[in-house]
This record gives C-alpha cells, structure tokens and sequence, in this order.
C-alpha cells in the first residue's frame, strides 16, 4: 500500500465513521448501542426471526430447539438455512459463541440470566418475546429495525402489516369470541386473553372470553373448566391425532358446550404458528386462517 | 494398598474427563485449541475460558461439595440411605427460590442464589428447632423427611397456581450447570472453608458409627459432632444448590460409591467421596451436553437418570 493509498483509506474510513452514526435504543436492559450494521445475528426467540424475516434480514443462528419445523414456511422461505443453537430455554453458548456474531437478540424472559455471558460474545439486545401481547412485539420488532439500520424498512412492514390485518379484519364477522387451545395429553393448554394469540384475535376485533381474559399464561383446562369458559367458537390445535379432544368428543360434557351445540369447534393442525412464533408475519397467518375458518360465518 | 490403588484410579479418571469436558461439546476442540484457549486472543477463548473451563471447574467444586455433604449426613445419621435431601436443605432452598420466581417476579434474577442460601439455610435451622439438639438420628431424620416433602408441595402449589413462571421454575428445579460461569465459582470458594473442618471430624464420625454408646464412653459429645456434622452438611449443601439449583442423588449415590471401594473410615471416606461426586457431576454434565448438541440438558437429569435405579438397586439390597 503506498502513501497515497493509505491517505485514501484513512480519510474514507474517516468519512463513513461521520456517516454512519451509532444507533442507541432502548432495550429490556437499558440503552443499546451499536455503531455498526450488524452481519451475522444470532436470535433466541422465535419472535425475533420474524422481525429479521420481516426486513429480508437473515439470522445465521438461531435457538430453534434443534427443530427447523418450528421456524413457519412463510419465514423459512425468506431466511434460507441457518444453525441451530439449541434450545430457546438453553441455547448453547459455545455454538453461538462459534459462529462469530456480531449482533445476538435474546428475550427478556428465558435469557436475563445469561446476559452478560451474551454480552461476553457479541453486543446483545435483549427484548421481550415470551409472554408479551402484540402491540409489545410490535415494539420489539420496531427496535429490531432501528438496531439493524432498517429502521425505514420496517417502519413501511409494519405499515403494510397493520393494512393487512385490517383487511381481514373486515373479512371476520364482529361481536363473536373466540378461544384458541393446544390439545395436550390430558388437558387443553388455552391461551387467554393477555397470551400472544388472544391479543392478536383481540386486534382483529373478535373477543376472547371473558372468563380468562386477563391471564398471560396458558391455561391448563379440563372438560369441566372448559364448560365453564365456554366459548362461542372454539379453535383446538393439535400436534397429534392422539389427545383428550378424542375422549372429550364422547363425554356427556362436550355436548353441552355452545361451540359444541353449535358446530363451532374448528381445529388446526399447525397450532405451532399459533402458539409459538409470536411475529408480524405470524399474526398475518393465524388471521389468514381466521378468515378461512369464520370468514364465511359473517 | 487398596486405597492407593482406588485414589489413583480415580485421580485419573477425573483428570481424564476434565480433558474431555474441555475438548467436547458442541464444537470438538483438539489439545492444542485448548491449551491456546487459554489465552485471550485466541478464538477459542471464549468457549473454553470463559464456558468450559469454569463450568468444568463449578462441576468439580460442587459435586466435592455435595458427596461430602452426603458422606456427613450418612455418617451421623448412621443409615446409607440418608442423604442431605432428608435434612429438606435442597427443597427449603428450592421452596425459596420458587418462591422469588412466581411472586415476586420483578425482583432481579441475581438475587435467586441468594434467596435459595437463604431458603436453605432456614429450613435447616426450623428442622434443628423442631427436634432439638438432644433428639436421635432417626428422629432427626423422619422429621427432615417430613419437612422436605412439606417444602416440595409448597412448591407444587406455587407452580400449579402461577403458571406463568412455570418453565425457569422448573428448570431451576432441575438443577444445571447451564449459563453458569466464574461469578458463580467465586460465589462458591469461600464455602471451601467448611471442608478442613468436616475432615478434622472424620475421626470422631469413625467413633459413632459404633453407636452412641460405645462413642460416647470412648470421649465423644455426639451432640456436639453430630450438630457440627450436620451444620458443615447444611453449609454445603445450601451453598451448591444456591448456585446450580438441586442436582438429585448426588450427594446420596456418591458416598455410597465411594464406600463401598475403601471402606468406612471417614479419613478416607470423606476424600474419596468428594473426589467420586467430582467425577459423577463432571461425567453428567458432559453426557447432559454432547447427547444431542446443540441441545442441553440440565446436569440434574443425568444424575437422576443414574441415580434412580442405583438408589432402587440400593433399596432392594438392603432389605
């Protein structure tokens, strides 16, 4: 490299560290910053790969649960392959830590007790995702943009996703409730009103009974429970085809249930988008499935 | 000789898996990777000096602490069945962490070892206020039984009626090495000081194994060494569970090991056991985390998972 070269380099270097000005936000920590555009990004939640998903960003890691399925088609189609970096409950940190990140987004809930471990790796933003409605993901997903240097980006998702939604919106008939569940072994895990998916059925103007409405967590129902909920339509999600759904279907109580009496129990075998994924593109699905589901009813 | 032959046995063995410890995981690091690892511009230093090395270190330290805990307790209570889980050391501190975890949910996670010593702790103390210092090994040992099971369905009821904290609960219950790292060994050194002074009991615990009796007119206060016994126990089990949460069968399958290769002076009892709680925890968590990487599995499923059916087999023998 001769002289004029380096003069060069240095006075570019010294241009683009004008330019590009470090982003600060605020996570569940505190202030984040970051004074470059992050390349490779690890993220520990599922939400998050959603947001990346949402800008055309990729993550080259994520903490999937050594299980790609659960990673919806819609996002794998836009982020391609990536390594698994265990579980979202205890990721790995030698794997994250070898594959060179520069940027790791990790959720509040499952990973304030590694965060300075995190921080030992790469800089990391740490955002909530478990437990939290939608508006707070939309949040999160806002700080996501801003911190990748999209900010404009997603500004303009976000404005397409709020479109989209209201149209479906007005596909879905108003002034009905409806009440989303994983069937389970022995008990439907409902997800009440403070949960990710009821918040979404609540932005689309549907809503959720009334019985758990300000719960966050899961609730574990048995038949007589469930009676007690009873909701006008009933969504069951279901992983396999064995579960208490198929005994209930031959108990007295079923029968007794509105959604029951009146043929409203739905069921869906992908209720991983519903229970799971918690994003943008995610709520976008289980609206799209709520048309196709009710759409008609209206 | 015997003794010579097992210690070197074992000193190997544990040497051995430290090796292995540092070399696998999810990435497989050869010897020269891991001697370089050990320097802070080397890329592999995080992975082992700030991930393998302290947590393999952490494995030692705890599983030393918690067969020692146990080797104790089996030696006062005079029953090799006992462990420190019949004191309700291990589920007063879980009942506390859980405790923190679901009701008082803003509270920083940093303060939960401290809540969990502090659980520990207590629920040696009420146990100690319940039977007082003069009552007998078994009674002494029913009543820890019965508080223990007390703390465990206070911690059901808790888990059951907040669901929302359920999962870190349960996986703090489990007990794990995962995300723990050298703040957490600090915070477990100065615990170190317990150990001189359970060994300077070791030979009046020879004594009471021949039964209060005989140890008492041989010049033993078994008041005094039991009480002292069990407080090192109480001490070191508080502390181990505070920082890697309640790791099953250790302290119980540990001792019991270490008996049956050198037999029951707690000169070399109490050692030996320390040094095979080493070897078990360290295998443990090593088999919890090249199993099916990227996934870990809590070390406490791994002891449980060896520990079970040896404590059946135990049972079943002792009949």
């Amino acid at each position: 490299m001769n002289l004029f070269s380096k003069i060069l380099f240095t006075a570019l270097c010294f241009l683009f560290s004008i330019m590009s000005k470090a982003v600060t936000v605020q996570d569940s920590q505190g202030t984040f910053t970051l004074d470059y555009v992050p390349k490779r990004i690890v993220v520990l939640e599922f939400s998050f790969v959603d947001a990346l998903a949402s800008i055309n960003a990729r993550p080259i890691g994520i903490a999937d649960d050594k299980d790609k399925t659960r990673i919806i088609k819609q996002i794998k189609d836009i982020i391609g392959d990536w390594q698994s970096v265990g579980t979202r409950s205890q990721p790995s940190l030698e794997v994250i830590a070898s594959l060179n990140p520069d940027l790791i987004i990790a959720d509040f809930d499952r990973h304030a007790v590694i965060y300075e471990d995190l921080n030992k790796i790469a800089p990391t933003l740490i955002l909530p995702s478990r437990r939290v409605v939608y508006e707070k993901n939309i949040e999160a997903a806002t700080v996501i943009g801003k911190v990748l240097g999209k900010d404009k980006e997603m500004q303009a998702r976000l404005a397409q996703h709020k479109d989209i939604m209201a149209g479906f919106a007005k596909q879905l008939p108003q002034n009905i409730e409806v009440q989303f569940g994983v069937a389970q072994e022995n008990y439907i895990s409902m997800h009440p009103g403070k949960s990710y998916v009821g918040s979404v059925i609540q932005s689309l103007g549907i809503a959720t009974p009334a019985f758990i409405k300000d719960q966050k967590a899961s609730v574990h129902t048995g038949l007589e429970q469930l009676l007690a909920i009873n909701p006008q339509y009933l969504i069951i999600g279901h992983y396999s085809n064995k579960d208490i759904v198929n005994i209930w279907e031959n108990e007295y109580l079923w029968g007794l249930l509105r959604a029951v009496q009146n043929k409203q129990v739905y069921h869906t075998n992908d209720p991983n988008v519903w229970s799971r994924a918690r994003g943008t593109m995610a709520a976008e699905v289980i609206a799209q499935e709520l048309v196709r589901i009710l759409g008609k009813e209206g | 000789m015997r003794t010579l032959f097992v210690s070197f046995s074992l000193f190997s063995l544990l040497a051995f898996l430290v090796v292995l410890s540092l070399s696998f995981g999810a990435v497989s690091l050869s010897i020269s990777e891991i001697l370089s690892g050990f320097t802070p511009d080397s890329e592999f230093y995080f992975t082992i000096h700030e991930y393998r090395f302290p947590r393999a270190v952490l494995a030692v330290l705890v599983g030393a602490m918690m067969a020692l805990s146990g080797a104790l307790v089996q030696g006062v209570i005079r029953n090799p069945l006992a462990s420190p889980d019949v004191l309700g050391v291990s589920q007063g501190a879980g009942l506390a962490a859980v405790v923190l975890m679901t009701l008082f949910p803003s509270v920083s996670i940093f303060w939960l070892p401290w809540a969990a010593l502090a659980g520990g702790i207590s629920a040696a103390l009420l146990l100690w206020a319940l039977c007082g210092a003069h009552s007998s090994a078994i009674k002494l040992a029913i009543t820890g039984v019965a508080m223990a099971a007390l703390y465990s369905s206070a911690v059901d009821f808790l888990m059951l009626t907040r669901p929302l904290e359920i999962n870190n609960a349960l996986l703090w219950l489990t007990g794990s090495l995962w995300g723990r790292g050298w703040d957490q060994v600090f915070m477990i050194l100065p615990w170190l000081v317990l150990l001189p002074l359970a060994f300077w009991l070791a030979k009046r615990m020879n004594l009471i194994s021949l039964g209060d009796e005989v140890a008492t007119s041989l010049g033993v206060s078994i008041p005094v060494t039991r009480l002292s016994a069990l407080a090192i126990a109480v001490g070191l089990t508080a502390s181990c569970v505070a920082i890697c949460g309640p790791i099953g069968f250790l302290g119980l399958i540990a001792p019991h090991l270490a008996r049956r290769l050198v037999g029951g002076r707690h000169q070399i009892l109490l050692p030996c056991s320390m040094v095979v709680g080493m070897v078990i925890l360290l295998l443990a968590d090593l088999l919890a985390r090249t199993i099916n990487p990227p996934i870990e599995l809590p070390a406490g499923i791994m002891t449980a998972i060896i520990g079970a059916p040896y404590f059946l087999w135990l049972l079943l023998k002792t009949r």
